[in-house]
């Protein structure tokens, strides 16, 4: 790679070409006395959505998880689906932030906000499942250590009860990176409000920061304790994730491959819903010199790794079925393929492994219409890849009296269409009031790399 | 005014308002002390336990309802406690209930005077202990809340309420109008029973009213059986097997072991000759139309139309009696009849390979007819017995004690034409349905239109209610003193466990009151008759102690053969094995679970899955696979069926199994007027109103598809000239195990390569040659422990062994499981989405040529594994390893993540995907409440459960022994699955217990593990099943 592309790539945002203008362009959003008209047509479909998933729960709180189509044998279907998903979009803010930080990567400034806030919106999406999921939706508490007068403690060698800690944990600490990340810039918007209003609430939030050397020096110091203490954080949520059926004796779920797959899978995925989100994003909010075409591209780049790492899996979950000689594990993966549900297998297939192939090319991977194409696909592939893994599995598995085959009803539909309400419905709020790029990281990294102002 | 200002000489001080106010009832109380029905005489026992009964059931009442609901009564508190009544503790009493005219001896648990559970009564012969579907469904059928209330009259389908004073008020003058008529005009319809006080009451109402004539009809009759007898031997005659004699069973379309009568015995006997440790196994060969149960445990087993049964017996009787020595007397054997099927390769070799072995075997076979044969073909089959020297040694015959009546088809035409002609006033329809299921050329429905007077008596408000003027509730067998007869003429008592719910009298109180009999009470009624048998009162309680006057059965009778002349074949008998529309039969059966339909309102038995195709809810045209090809038919499509002038529309199964060119539907189905459970299909809760409320009232879908209007007086049960026309529509039906209709090559493929792992069997040769043949049926390497075991064991360590070779899939368990743990009822659309809730359940593979498919059945019970995949988990928990090895599920803890169900690799939990217990919410359905079993927990919404072993027995009897500081005998703890096991498949018992017989099983070289390879250590093992085919034709 000659040295001038490596640079294209590897600077920092140019922040549409004045530094200087940066804080007005990224901040002007937020202060702008109304949003443009897309963004209201989007939030009003967004909480439409959002009302959906509340008269979903509800109805599902009133008569039972009976509404959707789960069944026997296929207890787990789009409910855990959904929660797998939805974790592993969460994936790309974490990492974005923190390993890309600790790789000093500076590019990453251009996105790390917006896939930080993507991944704490994903987050919350996904914890809805797990509680929502169960038999008696008022009772997701007792899978935590609460010390109580009956003594009822939860059994930790089950791994829904290491969800609990891997999940809520890597919430906890996302939120919390995302934070730190963010006080810099809320002093910005507060220093810049014209209503009292504005300045109470975003002064609040920046804690007092003035922006002084100590300050600073402060600051860095905790943005990388918390990177390098969100880095393991990456790995292992969706690898403790992936032990929910890795520690099953079930046929399809029992591979000791799936740690590292469902973390690549995670990150395949969360990227792709990075750039799906910001590719309109900076359509509309006019951050095109911000979010550039070769951040996009690079995302494309760690798509189409990941995407292939992916296919790798699928690729070696069949030979170990074969090479490990267990006739029912042999037989989940070539009925997967071959059975009922090949149609979600190979859908799969296409939309994971196929289509990012494409971003070989680079006409591909420059286009936005073809990124936003594939990057829609790759979603849709990685949301059935959660389901072809728990549906298959279950649905035929040692008892053939036992076998069925599960068809979702109109509430799974609604349940999932609302999951996304929510998610929406939270990234355009932060697309509103927050800025959507993090103006000190962009001009700080400027400042290094171009040796100071 | 107030009684109380009338009455002068008020007390001052009194003890109640009932004192104060000078009821009479307190007159009496000062009298006796005790209120009725307690006389002054001292309490002998059977009067003591009527009045500890009573006050039992007016305690549940008072504490289970409101109390507006049931008449108003005074009760005074038990200060001092009958002897032995424990509150809280079930007691046992023996009772027997009828059904088609014979009946079985059962013990029905009480707890505070509510029946919850039934047993079979081993002292009585038809039971030894075991008792079947319906016996066990009759618990619910009790509690019933859709069961006729009260007396009322009926106009134009429309209820008026009345009483029953009133209705004796309107029957009084009209009877004594019959009586002075002679009873011209007067006629009563009732189903069979064997009931001798019923016969007693006829008597006396028929020298009462000498011109009145009393008919018996059913649906599914065995009529044919005697009517056979009788063209045999000129006399009435039932035979009676000993399977447990026979080398050789010959069935021709006989479901002996299923739906026909005596089948518990038959079952019982025939797998005593089963075991193949005792060195020698009897060989059972089929010839049927449909699989039944028979058909499944059967060794050889040719699909053959119906039709055709008559043409093999034939040949079967020009074989044997032409090469055996028949007397003379016995007349000429058949000539080897010219029917074309019998050319067919397959069914030369077959019949061929009966005759050798039956030739073979003197004096040690059976040949078997099917009761829905016509009576030539028993003429035949008790010829070829006779001839085989297999009377007295393999089949006893007992005289008929049913003989004097009319058989069924007869009474109903006869019974018929008079309506038409307007010959009858007065006709009272006693149980039964001939509205919905008499043959349809009879026009039963118009002939009631002429008829002035109909009196319906019955359990429910059916079609028969809604088309007759008075509807009088009938008791239920456990509500009522009553007699029946076994089988063979054993007589039992039929003894109520409560007062009758909604007041109705039972049948022989209700023809006392027709009567104006001096003696009313059921009691007396029975001791009346009785008396002849019983000779003093001592005798009249042992009888009712044991459920049975035991060594009452009848004598048994020598019969002698008539000749008989040449059977006549048709020539649809003697067709070729062709189909297609032009050649098909239809054969109409009783189903297997509703039977004709009187069970069309019982959850259990409309959610038990069949014991074949496992559907549930509904029923459907059974067609085999290369009939359904030629006709064009796919699984779960509409069919026209057209036959005898009628058509019916009914979704078809690609049955494995079924006779090329004949199609089964079972009978029961399409009920429009029963009750909830059996009209609203749809039913989600089990609450109509909801149910009418999304689909509209008048839009109820009804449960299957009523077969009745395609029967008629000719037809009988089978006959040929049916026409099939799929109409493009498909319907979904609900069946609980869906492998036979797996579409996908790798599914098949999977099926047929699993299976024998699973349900492991061979033959018996191979079992003689290494009985532990089983046990190498799948390799695996040895089963390490990844850990120290945490639990050792020590105490108890509780097993079950479930006999594959014994099984004949009868369901018996299912509900019995059902009933002891208080499982609900889900509904039709919730089974489709595959939530059934059952804990026990019998799988079956079908193997081979779909056309001629063997059939295995597996019956699945928590396998309460010692390495746990559920238990490790459970994130709460809320199953857990107890130290005795069971898997217990603590249903408060249960948050109902469903992970375990995952795990487990036999998919044996159930979830509560809703509160399948709503319907309790509705004031009409609390009856349903008494039903439950207090001993155990009833579910709520979202919690996951599973067979417990019954634990809850398990723990009476570890209290009890503990209380009596004594081991826990082996056999003491039986779970409710194996109690009503008729063939003893399923033992349980402690593995630590040296002398144990589930110790002695698990240990033998039979038994084995399934998908013991995953080291889960299970605490179920079966015993592999072991056929005993004919070398010569396998």
């Amino acid at each position: 790679m000659a040295a001038a592309d490596y640079e294209s790539w590897y600077q920092p945002p140019k922040g549409d070409s004045e530094i200087a203008k940066l804080t007005d362009v990224v901040l002007r959003v937020a202060e702008a006395k109304r949003p443009p008209i897309g963004w209201y047509v989007a939030f009003t479909l967004a909480v439409g959505m959002l009302g959906i998933l509340g008269i979903s729960i509800a109805w599902l709180f009133w008569t039972g998880i009976g509404v959707w189509g789960n069944m026997h044998p296929v207890v787990w279907a789009w409910d855990i689906t959904n929660f797998v998903f939805w974790v592993g979009i969460g994936h790309a803010g974490t990492l974005i932030s923190a390993i890309l930080f600790l790789l000093r990567q500076p590019w990453r400034t251009a996105i790390n906000r917006a896939a930080e806030a993507m991944t704490i919106f994903a987050v919350m999406c996904a914890l809805i499942f797990p509680g929502i999921h169960i038999g008696r939706p008022w009772l997701p508490y007792w899978m935590l250590p609460i010390p109580n007068q009956m003594n009822m403690w939860p059994q930790f060698r089950s791994p829904l009860d290491w969800d609990v800690f891997a999940v809520s944990t890597y919430f906890t600490v996302s939120l919390l990176f995302w934070y730190v990340g963010l006080i810099p810039d809320l002093a910005s918007l507060r220093d810049r409000a014209t209503t009292t209003i504005r300045r109470f609430v975003y002064g609040a939030f920046a804690m007092g920061w003035r922006g002084s050397s100590r300050q600073w020096h402060r600051y860095e110091r905790a943005y990388l304790i918390l990177a390098a203490l969100s880095t393991p954080l990456v790995l292992s949520v969706h690898s403790v994730v992936s032990f929910d059926f890795a520690t099953a004796q079930l046929p399809g779920w029992h591979t000791t491959i799936f740690p590292p797959y469902f973390v690549a899978g995670a990150i395949f995925s969360g990227f792709a819903m990075v750039v799906t989100l910001l590719v309109p994003a900076r359509q509309f909010f006019g951050l095109k010199g911000v979010i550039e075409m070769r951040h996009l591209e690079a995302m494309n780049k760690v798509i189409l790794a990941t995407g292939t790492m992916v296919g790798y899996a699928y690729a070696m979950e069949f030979f170990i079925a074969w090479y490990g000689g267990s006739p029912y594990e042999g037989f989940i993966f070539f009925n997967r393929a071959f059975g009922p549900y090949a149609w979600a297998y190979w859908t799969m297939v296409s939309c994971n492994v196929i289509f990012p192939q494409l971003y070989w090319f680079k006409g591909v991977r420059t286009s936005l219409v073809g990124m936003m194409i594939i990057n829609v696909l790759v979603n849709v592939g990685m949301w059935f890849e959660r389901f072809v893994i728990i549906a298959t599995s279950l649905h035929r598995d040692f008892v053939p009296s036992s076998w069925g085959y599960y068809i979702p009803t109109k509430w799974d539909f609604l349940t999932l269409t609302g999951s996304f309400g929510l998610f929406f419905t939270l990234f355009l709020l932060f697309c509103r009031y927050l800025p959507m790029v993090a103006v000190a990281e962009v001009k700080a990294q400027h400042a290094h790399t171009h040796g100071g102002h | 005014m107030s009684p109380v200002s009338k009455k002068s000489d008020k007390p001052t001080y009194w003890r109640s308002i009932a004192e104060l106010e000078g009821r009479p009832e307190f007159e009496q109380f000062l009298e006796h002390e005790f209120a009725e029905p307690v006389s002054d005489l001292p309490p002998t026992s059977d009067e003591r336990r009527r009045f500890m009964q009573i006050m039992g059931a007016s305690f549940a009442f008072a504490g289970l309802t409101t109390g507006c609901r049931w008449e108003q009564d005074y009760i005074l508190p038990q200060t001092r406690r009958p002897e032995g009544l424990i509150p809280g503790e079930p007691r046992y009493y023996t009772t027997s209930m009828d059904m088609g005219g014979y009946a079985t001896g059962l013990l029905a648990k009480s707890y505070d005077g509510r029946p919850v559970k039934i047993e079979g009564n081993p002292n009585h012969p038809d039971s030894l202990g075991a008792a079947n579907v319906f016996h066990q469904a009759s618990v619910l059928e009790l509690y019933d809340p859709d069961r006729s209330k009260g007396f009322g009259t009926y106009s134009g389908g429309k209820r008026t309420d009345s009483s029953k004073d009133e209705f004796i008020k309107a029957i009084k003058p009209l009877m004594a109008a019959h009586r002075s008529s002679q009873g011209k005009g007067f006629r009563i319809l009732a189903e069979s029973t064997s009931s001798r006080t019923v016969a007693d009451m006829k008597r006396r109402l028929l020298a009462a009213l000498p011109e009145a004539k009393w008919y018996e009809y059913e649906p599914v009759s065995a009529d044919n059986i005697r009517l056979g007898s009788e063209l045999a031997f000129g006399a009435a005659y039932r035979p009676n097997y000993a399977f447990d004699k026979a080398a050789i069973v010959v069935s021709l379309d006989s479901d002996f072991l299923g739906s026909e009568r005596a089948a518990i015995r038959n079952a019982q006997s025939f797998m005593q000759g089963r075991m193949p440790e005792k060195g020698e196994m009897s060989r059972l060969y089929i010839i049927e139309s449909a699989y039944s149960m028979t058909g499944g445990v059967a060794d050889h087993r040719l699909p053959l139309r119906s039709e055709f049964v008559k043409a093999v017996a034939a040949a079967l009787d020009a074989g044997i009696s032409g090469k055996g020595s028949p007397s003379a007397e016995m007349g000429p054997a058949q000539a080897r009849p010219a029917a074309a099927f019998l050319e067919d390769p397959k069914v030369q070799k077959f019949v061929a390979a009966i005759e050798k072995e039956l030739l073979a075997n003197k004096g040690k076979s059976i040949v078997i007819a099917g009761e829905q044969q016509p009576p030539e073909v028993h003429a035949l089959v008790h010829r070829i017995n006779a001839v085989l020297g297999n009377v007295g040694s393999t089949i006893t015959y007992y005289p008929d004690f049913t003989a004097d009546r009319l058989p069924h088809k007869d009474a109903i035409i006869q019974l018929g034409k008079e309506m038409a002609s307007g010959a009858v006033d007065t006709l009272v329809i006693i149980g039964g349905n001939p509205v919905y299921n008499a043959p349809a050329d009879v026009g039963f429905d118009a002939a009631l239109a002429k008829v002035k007077n109909t009196i319906r008596v019955g359990l429910h408000e059916d079609e028969t209610t809604m088309k007759s003027g008075w509807q009088v509730p009938l008791a239920h067998y456990l509500e009522t003193w009553g007699d029946t007869r076994g089988y063979d003429g054993t007589i039992g008592i039929q003894q109520p466990l409560i007062a009758p719910l909604y007041g109705g009298p039972s049948v022989i109180e209700l023809i006392a009151l027709l009567l104006d009999d001096s003696t009313k009470e059921g009691l007396d009624l029975v001791k009346r008759t009785l008396a002849a048998s019983m000779g003093d009162d001592r005798l009249w309680r042992k009888a009712v102690h044991d459920g049975v006057l035991l060594g009452s059965g009848l004598a048994p009778v020598q019969p002698v053969l008539k000749p008989l002349g040449a059977i006549a074949l048709s020539d649809r008998e003697k067709a070729g094995v062709a189909v297609g529309n032009g050649q098909l039969e239809l054969t109409l059966a009783p189903c297997p679970k509703v039977h004709d339909g009187r069970y069309a309102n019982n959850g259990w038995l409309q959610e038990l899955p069949d014991p074949v195709l496992k559907l549930t809810w509904g029923n459907a045209a059974l067609i085999g696979p290369a009939t359904a090809k030629e006709l064009g038919v796919d699984d779960q499509t509409l069919v026209k069926l057209t036959m005898n002038g009628a058509t019916i529309t009914i979704p078809a199964i690609i049955a494995p199994g079924q006779a090329p060119g004949s199609v089964r539907v079972v009978l029961g189905y399409g009920r429009t007027a029963v009750g909830v459970v059996g009209i609203g299909s749809r039913l989600d809760y089990g609450l109509i109103e909801d149910y009418a409320a999304e689909y509209g009232a008048g839009d109820l879908e009804l449960v299957g598809v009523n077969a009745y209007p395609l029967k008629t007086t000719e037809f009988g049960r089978f006959g040929g000239g049916l026409n099939v026309q799929p109409t493009g529509d498909t319907m979904k039906l609900a069946m609980t195990q869906m492998t036979h209709a797996i579409k996908d090559k790798i599914g098949r493929d999977e099926v047929q390569r699993r299976v024998p792992e699973l349900v492991r069997e061979g033959t018996f040769e191979e079992f003689k040659e290494k009985p532990a043949f089983a046990q190498e049926k799948v390799e695996h390497k040895a089963l390490l422990s990844l850990w120290q075991e945490p639990v050792s064991y020590d105490k108890h360590k509780w097993g079950l062994s479930i006999d594959l070779n014994k099984c004949t899939g009868c369901n018996a368990c299912v509900v019995a499981c059902v009933s002891e743990n208080n499982i609900p009822v889900v509904g039709r659309s919730r089974v489709i989405q595959g939530r059934e809730m059952q804990w026990i359940r019998i799988d079956v593979y079908f193997r081979g040529e779909p056309d001629e498919p063997e059939l295995a059945y597996q019956p699945l019970t928590c396998h309460q594994c010692e390495h746990a995949p559920c238990e490790q988990v459970c994130p709460v928990g809320a199953t857990m390893h107890s130290r005795e090895g069971l898997n217990d599920m603590v249903y408060n803890r249960c948050i109902g993540t469903r992970y375990c169900s995952n795990n487990c690799p036999y998919k044996v939990r159930r979830f509560n995907y809703f509160n399948f217990h709503e319907e309790l919410k509705l004031e009409k359905n609390q009856t349903k409440k008494m039903m439950f079993n207090p001993d155990v927990t009833v579910r709520f919404r979202g919690v996951m459960e599973k067979c417990t072993f019954c634990i809850q027995r398990i723990q009476n009897v570890k209290i009890k022994a503990k209380n009596t500081r004594r081991a826990i005998q082996d056999g003491e703890i039986v779970t409710a699955c194996q109690q009503t096991c008729p063939t003893g498949a399923i033992v349980f018992g402690d593995l630590n217990d040296e002398k144990s017989r589930v110790r002695a099983l698990q240990n033998g070289p039979r038994s084995y593990a399934m998908l013991e390879e995953l080291n889960v250590r299970p605490r179920l093992k079966y015993l592999a099943r072991v056929k005993n085919p004919n070398p010569e034709l396998s």
